[in-house]
């Protein structure tokens, strides 16, 4: 319940950069062949894979740990989390090094980083166009119009690492 | 959210949180010695003088940064200490409890400053109420006391009032006066008189001190300075030395013979005393000198109530600078109290030393490179051997300074276990009185240093332990009599290094517990069985209190003895990497030892190989490592138990626990790692030993915070992380079904 608030409330900020006028930067990359996209204001880096230590008895979509310059990050297997079909890593994958609030940063494992869209409000649909109760780290749907027909899911990242 | 304070502002803010905090301990710490002197029946005028000066100073912090709350709190605290110092309001414990409520609501307002807690308005309000009923409720001073000296009137006439306060005061207690007479160096009257002072100090009370504007030539300047004491002239003549000292007795008047109208009230100051310096006009044999007053920037005139005095004439420029000086430092001391700090000192956020701390562990783990390249080097080119003789060298000077400026940093993460005490004694203070118990809490050990992080931690559960000790363990004065125990009971709160640990032990010297009544409550509780009860020593008894689900109000009020969260006292002690302890005898006491390593930052750990995975043991729970002998591995109960050296030890599979799986080759044998954390131990075992290493462990994530067994982890190089095991989650969790059976036999002196 409370992410849902927090997300109505990501959803607000996005109408009202919207209303300014303004433009919103999204960072896309892909899962499983669908492109998903996160704002990239949340997102500090994008790290080739490094080894990852995995945490015995930790949640099954958890990897493991990194060290990023001296810090642990734990890495989440986005894949496994959106209960996708898993596949091996590749060169191309890539782990987001996300900050989620609460002061924490956290990795983010992805098939391929793609590129970053400017979404204006218009091109923002909300999660309920995909019907009924949609989960809470779907924030909505974004159809950048420059892109001829793209798709991407607009994801919030609090509630990914809340109910898993 | 409402909109962006600068940077900079937030981090002056910062500073006046952090600075005034630390006059709010400071506060605190007085109040304590003030309540000690005031049992004693013996207070020093002095140290409500420092409180009213700590107030001053926070009002003036408070006003810089708009605390309007923490503004009017401390203006209505000064009228009060104020009063206080005056003697127009008697000291006493209710007095001082409103003062201590002050200083907890100082905390308060501070936490809700800083962002951390709810603005206790009301509190605050209601306090405010009670301390202005305070001010109304002045009591008189003695009239006329004064008068039965020979004192002049002149010298009389322009003290101000809190030094005829003073005055008055010692001659009520029945303090003798004195005259001393002493020639200061102009250029060094400072250091001079502070040097006086501290010779007087242990006599008595310097009431004030005039220029006589005696003799004096052009680098000299005589001093008057009417001192009160108990001791006789011979003795402080013996004692308050110097080339051009006199002290001579201030006498008593005949009774009768008192000058009328006494100085109750400030009398106007006469005309003679603000006559330029000239020679002194004596009065007669004994009668002290009527001297001008050096008016020109004297903490007298910021004195709240200020005689009005007018203005003096200019003297001369060299001698007002000085003797104002000098009488500011004085008790009085006013506004001109500076916000500037003079310590040597530099507040560090903590944090900043974490990011310290970890550089030096990435420092660390390029020496590890570094090392294998200078030994690699050296095996391979013979024909480069003076370079890797360079090499190795260099790499051992790197490993010096290393080392070096790691022992710094954790140096600087040291503070005095103190900090935590500090709150403590106010704790008991307020504990002891809302129960109408006499308690004594007697610190030693207090310069103890241990990590600033841990000292932090470590505020609750003492506060947990010392309120158990008061609440359960010491006795109603009536009861404490009746067994022929001091009426006021005693807490001993005791702190010592021992190795790389820091031991805090809480003693009382109350009823202390008793087991047959423990082990009652547990089996009905469900805590133990019947049967297992009979099997437990005095000892594991006493460590019953520590289990959850042992603990509730009801049972130990039941008991009259502990157990009000008793396991939440463990758990966070474990949470830092120390273990807790009970004692305790029936109608002698009780004590409670926690055991700590030093710091959080720096551990020394054996690394051990799961399958192809690195884990880290802390070696402060290791006990030994010995190879796994399967042949003496039996089951008991379901439980793997390994027979060692004749005793029993409950093992724990790790690569089962943690579901890692086994390398394609068995391995012809693996070891036994055994952990023990207080008087438990669990032998852990892993496929091998790899070895010691000092690692910077780091916690993992709020996400992996539900993930049971694991400390933390620790960067190895080359970017492998090995996880940290937590010894004592790991036993909790495997020995918990069956807690008590698998108490360590060394605790017991041998089960064999």
């Amino acid at each position: 319940m409370a992410a849902l608030i927090r997300a109505r409330g990501e959803k607000r900020a996005v109408r009202r950069a919207g209303e300014a006028g303004k433009r919103i930067e999204y960072l896309a990359f892909v899962l499983a062949g669908e492109t998903y996209a996160v704002q990239i204001a949340h997102v500090a880096e994008i790290l080739r894979v490094p080894p990852i230590t995995e945490v015995p008895r930790a949640p099954a979509h958890v990897l493991g740990v990194i060290s990023v310059r001296g810090k642990l990050v734990t890495v989440v297997d986005l894949r496994r989390r959106f209960r996708l079909a898993e596949s091996p890593m590749d060169r191309r994958s890539r782990v987001l090094l996300a900050d989620v609030g609460r002061g924490e940063q956290i990795g983010l494992l992805v098939d391929e980083v793609q590129q970053v869209w400017r979404l204006a409000f218009e091109e923002i649909e909300q999660s309920n166009v995909l019907g009924g109760e949609q989960p809470a780290h779907i924030a909505g749907i974004g159809r950048p119009a420059e892109s001829g027909g793209a798709i991407l899911i607009l994801l919030e990242l609090r509630p990914i690492l809340e109910s898993a | 959210m409402e909109g962006g304070r600068g940077d900079g502002t937030d981090k002056a803010r910062d500073e006046f949180l952090s600075e005034a905090q630390e006059l709010v301990d400071g506060l605190g710490r007085d109040l304590l010695t003030v309540d000690e002197a005031l049992k004693r029946g013996k207070l020093d005028a002095e140290l409500i003088n420092d409180i009213f000066r700590a107030v001053h100073t926070l009002k003036g912090l408070a006003g810089l940064f708009g605390a309007t709350r923490m503004a009017g709190l401390s203006h209505e605290l000064e009228d009060v200490l104020d009063d206080l110092r005056l003697g127009r309001v008697e000291l006493n414990q209710a007095v001082l409890d409103l003062l201590f409520q002050a200083v907890s609501l100082y905390g308060r307002i501070l936490a809700a400053e800083g962002g951390t807690g709810s603005d206790p308005a009301e509190d605050v309000e209601q306090l405010l109420v009670a301390l202005g009923q305070f001010s109304q409720r002045r009591t008189g001073g003695g009239v006329g006391v004064v008068s039965q000296y020979d004192l002049d009137p002149g010298l009389l006439g322009v003290l101000t009032e809190y030094e005829e306060h003073r005055l008055r005061t010692n001659i009520q207690q029945g303090q003798g006066l004195y005259r001393l007479r002493v020639r200061f160096s102009l250029a060094t009257i400072d250091s001079e008189l502070d040097e006086l002072k501290a010779k007087a100090r242990p006599h008595g009370e310097i009431i004030t001190y005039l220029p006589t504007g005696s003799g004096a030539d052009i680098d000299t300047i005589e001093l008057e300075i009417l001192m009160a004491s108990r001791a006789s002239v011979e003795l402080l003549r013996s004692s308050i030395t110097g080339p051009d000292v006199n002290i001579d007795e201030v006498r008593r008047r005949a009774a009768g013979s008192g000058h009328p109208g006494g100085v109750s009230t400030p009398a106007p100051p006469r005309a003679p005393a603000h006559d330029s310096i000239g020679p002194p006009t004596r009065v007669g044999g004994d009668v002290l000198t009527p001297v001008p007053r050096t008016t020109g920037g004297g903490a007298q005139a910021q004195l709240p109530p200020p005689p009005e005095l007018p203005p003096g004439p200019k003297h001369t420029p060299s001698l007002v600078p000085s003797v104002a000086a000098a009488r500011a430092a004085q008790p009085p001391a006013g506004q001109e109290i500076s916000l500037r700090s003079v310590s040597q000192t530099v507040r560090v956020d903590i944090r900043k030393l974490d990011r310290l701390m970890t550089v030096v562990g990435e420092l660390a783990i390029v020496k590890t490179a570094i090392a294998n390249l200078a030994e690699r080097v050296r095996n391979r080119a013979a024909e480069a051997r003076e370079l890797s003789i360079e090499l190795a060298r260099l790499n051992r000077t790197f490993e010096r300074h290393l080392a070096q400026m790691q022992s710094g940093i954790l140096e600087v993460r040291m503070v005095p276990l103190g900090q935590a005490f500090d709150k403590l004694a106010r704790v008991v203070r307020q504990i002891s009185r809302e129960h109408g118990k006499d308690v004594n809490l007697v610190v030693t050990g207090a310069e103890t240093e241990i990590d600033k992080l841990i000292v932090e931690e470590l505020s609750d559960p003492l506060m947990h332990m010392i309120r158990n000790a008061i609440d359960h363990g010491t006795e109603p004065r009536d009861e404490r009599l009746s067994v022929g125990k001091p009426p006021v009971g005693t807490i001993a709160l005791n702190a010592f290094q021992k190795g790389n640990h820091v031991v805090i032990e809480v003693e009382d010297d109350g009823r202390g517990m008793d087991p047959e009544a423990l082990l009652d409550v547990a089996v009905r509780r469900g805590v133990v069985t019947r049967a297992e009860a009979s099997e437990l020593s005095p000892r594991e008894v006493l460590a019953l209190v520590f289990m959850p689900g042992f603990t509730t109000k009801e049972v130990a009020t039941d008991l009259s003895g502990r157990g009000v969260g008793l396991d939440v006292v463990k758990t966070n002690i474990a949470k830092l990497g120390g273990i807790v302890d009970i004692t305790s005898d029936v109608g002698i006491g009780t004590k409670m030892t926690i055991t700590l390593p030093i710091t959080l930052a720096i551990i020394n750990v054996l690394l051990v190989e799961l399958g192809s995975r690195l884990f880290a043991v802390p070696l402060a729970n290791v006990e030994e490592a010995i190879a796994l002998d399967e042949s003496q591995v039996r089951t008991v109960e379901a439980r793997e138990v390994l027979t060692v050296r004749g005793a029993s030890l409950p093992i724990c599979r790790l690569s089962r626990l943690f579901g890692v799986p086994l390398r394609e080759r068995e391995r012809p044998r693996a070891f036994v790692v055994i952990a023990r954390v207080g008087n438990r131990r669990l032998g852990l075992v892993v496929d091998e030993l790899v070895g010691q290493q000092d690692i910077v462990i780091k916690p993992l994530g709020k996400s992996l915070k539900s993930v049971r067994g694991f400390a933390g982890a620790t960067e190895l190089g080359d970017q492998r992380v090995a996880l940290v095991l937590d010894a004592a989650a790991l036993i909790e969790e495997v020995l918990l079904p069956t807690e008590t059976r698998f108490l360590a036999p060394a605790a017991e002196g041998g089960r064999n």
